[in-house]
């Protein structure tokens, strides 16, 4: 058995409860090795999803190429620079997971 | 924090919507359950982040006060990471956990080899036992205003 995380499906349960995610323009930050990306992209537009460790998002990476989908965008960059280097009202919804504290 | 939550508030169009989601103030407890039943259930007694959640709290409420978000809705939930064996999760957490840059103190080191000691001798007696890392969590939705 391999480490299993919320296969009850609390956490998305809760995330589509209370955000409408279809067709929607999506940043996600902290997303560590995408294990929560992976379980909305299919109703997404599209999710840039960013992470500041290169071994998660190396993992998060090695996954995307295994099922390549244009949905889907990791980058291994800080939250600050790609703020930086990004125009004002271009996502429809944000989604700092567990990365705040 | 609060500034990374007015970049995100940039970032969104207008009437977007953050949604933020940090552990719940109250302890992590680890279970050891076998086809349902309840056999073995402590709070980890390593936790020591409270500090750093109450910041996160403070900077979302901040940002609220500003007026930056409006608070609109909010759900705790329980995020549950199942392994066969004490040495399974431990391993996850030593990579999943190596972001975090504090060391725990030794106390709290040993009364945690303590608590996963008697859980791997619960799962040891119980063939087919899961243990369980119950992680309470809330997720917050805020909306630009």
């Amino acid at each position: 058995m391999t480490v299993r995380i919320d296969p009850e499906g609390h956490e998305t349960e809760a995330l589509f409860a209370l955000v409408e995610l279809e067709g929607r323009e999506v940043l996600e930050i902290g997303c560590g090795d995408g294990r929560l990306t992976w379980r909305y992209a299919d109703r997404v537009a599209h999710v840039t999803a960013i992470e500041p460790f290169g071994d998660s998002i190396a993992r998060a990476n090695l996954r995307l190429s295994e099922a390549p989908t244009e949905r889907v965008e990791f980058r291994h960059v800080l939250f600050e620079d790609l703020a930086a280097a990004s125009d004002a009202d271009v996502f429809d919804v944000a989604l700092l997971s567990w990365s705040l504290c | 924090m609060v500034h990374a939550l007015e970049e995100i508030h940039r970032l969104l169009r207008p009437g977007g919507t953050l949604i933020e989601i940090h552990p719940a103030l109250e302890v992590p407890f680890v279970e050891v359950r076998s086809n349902g039943e309840l056999l073995f259930s402590e709070e980890d007694p390593g936790y020591d982040y409270e500090d750093d959640l109450r910041c996160a709290e403070e900077a979302v409420a901040t940002a609220v006060g500003r007026g930056v978000f409006v608070s609109e809705d909010r759900r705790r939930f329980e995020l549950r990471t199942h392994a066969s064996s004490v040495e399974e999760l431990r391993e996850y957490w030593a990579v999943y956990g190596a972001y975090d840059p504090e060391e725990k103190e030794e106390t709290l080191v040993r009364q945690q080899d303590e608590m996963y000691a008697r859980a791997h001798d619960v799962l040891e007696h119980s063939p087919g036992a899961e243990l369980e890392y119950v992680e309470p969590a809330m997720m917050s939705r805020l909306s630009c205003s």
